[in-house]
């Protein structure tokens, strides 16, 4: 039952809107701000017995920024959107999961678009 | 459910924990899968055997609806007011803040999840802890809001999970401490309370709850087995009397074992760093990003 603790080993930002995280198990995640806004794993945002998205691209502006992050405990990080939006925690684990480098995700989606700039 | 993660609803943002809790150690919770395990009794004497051991330890009796820590600690003395904060009560050693302290006796606490968020959270930032090598935090049994509110307010140091040897008990041990894996929180070992009873006229042991059950549950997690505690009335004595067994009788097995659990604790944390503030690189982190 004992694992290997996964965390943050240490963050920076890679280019504007981009996050980087180091993680203890070596890998170098990538995490664009509007991703993670259009992911938040708070109840409003995803269906919390489904893991269905709730949000609507459209709802989501195109320029979003992160505010502010806090300490979760040790197992989460609480982001502060541009768009006043702060009540998802995100786990470590998710943002492990989600992680958007070219290797965990080779061919990238289109970025879902949204009416509103800011 | 879906399978994200534990609480992905933030319920009230706060200060971290170097505002709540700047000079505190390392915390520690002391929990059990179900109730009437002994829990509070534990928490109580190990906290008495850390202090004995010379380190400056704090008691949070976490257990809002059941606070039984001022009765076992034998508080002499309530918790002050000073500048707007509380200032603990104290006894044999130990820094102690409960909510046995502000309900009169008679009194249920009929409260829902969010008050319980609120009281805990007042326990942590509103109380003068002061310098702590530890704070151990007595839990409510489960893996309710308490348990959940503390994993997302403090980075605890780690957690141990107390119980009986039985297989029922134990079937609730591993699900607590999924949880606390669940939120990153390192387990420290388990305890094996009630272990056996030792007749004190023919002198015949008896393991009224069977036998060797905790130890088998550590080895299966892979987490330490820290020690067993015998059953005896002179523990229910002193929870009684407010004079936990490790001060009561000094020479008993009880205290003994309490005394060895207390140092294996102690020793986990040296190997770790040398006893200092649990690393929270985390925050430093923050802070050089939000510079950047």
């Amino acid at each position: 039952m004992t694992t290997t603790v996964l965390e943050p080993k240490d963050m920076n930002w890679l280019e504007k809107g981009v996050l980087g995280i180091d993680w203890s198990d070596g890998h170098k995640g990538v995490y664009p701000v509007r991703y993670l806004r259009l992911h938040c794993p708070c109840a409003a945002c995803t269906d919390e017995w489904t893991g269905e998205l709730r949000l609507k691209a459209d709802d989501i502006p195109m320029f979003v920024a992160v505010n502010d992050i806090e300490p979760v405990g040790r197992y989460a990080l609480k982001f502060t959107f541009s768009d006043g939006h702060d009540t998802g925690l995100f786990s470590y684990t998710f943002l492990r999961r989600y992680c958007q480098c070219d290797t965990c995700v080779p061919v990238k989606p289109q970025e879902p678009k949204s009416r509103r700039l800011l | 459910m879906a399978d994200t993660s534990a609480g992905q609803t933030a319920q009230a943002g706060g200060p971290s924990k170097q505002d709540l809790i700047p000079d505190v150690k390392h915390v520690i919770a002391v929990s059990s899968g179900k109730g009437g395990v002994g829990k509070s009794t534990v928490a109580a004497n190990l906290a008495v055997a850390l202090a004995l051991s010379g380190a400056r330890v704090g008691l949070m009796d976490a257990d809002i609806y059941g606070p039984n820590i001022p009765m076992m600690m034998g508080v002499p003395k309530a918790p002050e007011q000073q500048d707007g904060k509380i200032k603990p009560a104290e006894s044999h050693g130990v820094k102690i803040i409960s909510m046995g302290f502000f309900v009169p006796e008679e009194t249920a606490v009929v409260w829902r999840g969010p008050m319980i968020h609120t009281a805990i959270q007042q326990f942590f930032r509103d109380v003068l802890w002061g310098e702590l090598d530890y704070l151990l935090l007595d839990l409510p049994p489960g893996t309710g809001d308490a348990q959940l509110t503390i994993s997302q307010l403090v980075p605890l140091s780690g957690a141990i999970t107390v119980t009986t040897p039985q297989e029922v008990a134990l079937h609730d041990v591993r699900k607590g401490m999924m949880m606390f894996q669940k939120v990153n929180v390192p387990l420290l070992g388990i305890i094996e309370n009630m272990s056996y009873f030792v007749c004190g006229h023919c002198g015949e042991r008896t393991e009224i709850f069977s036998t060797g059950g905790g130890e088998r549950a550590a080895e299966k997690l892979g987490i330490p087995f820290l020690g067993r505690i015998p059953i005896d009335p002179a523990i229910r004595v002193g929870g009684d009397t407010g004079r936990p067994i490790v001060v009561a009788n000094t020479a008993s097995p009880q205290a003994a074992a309490f005394r060895e659990i207390a140092a294996k604790l102690a020793a986990q944390f040296t190997e770790k760093g040398g006893g200092d503030q649990p690393s929270s690189p985390i925050e430093s982190m923050l802070k050089k990003l939000k510079r950047s």
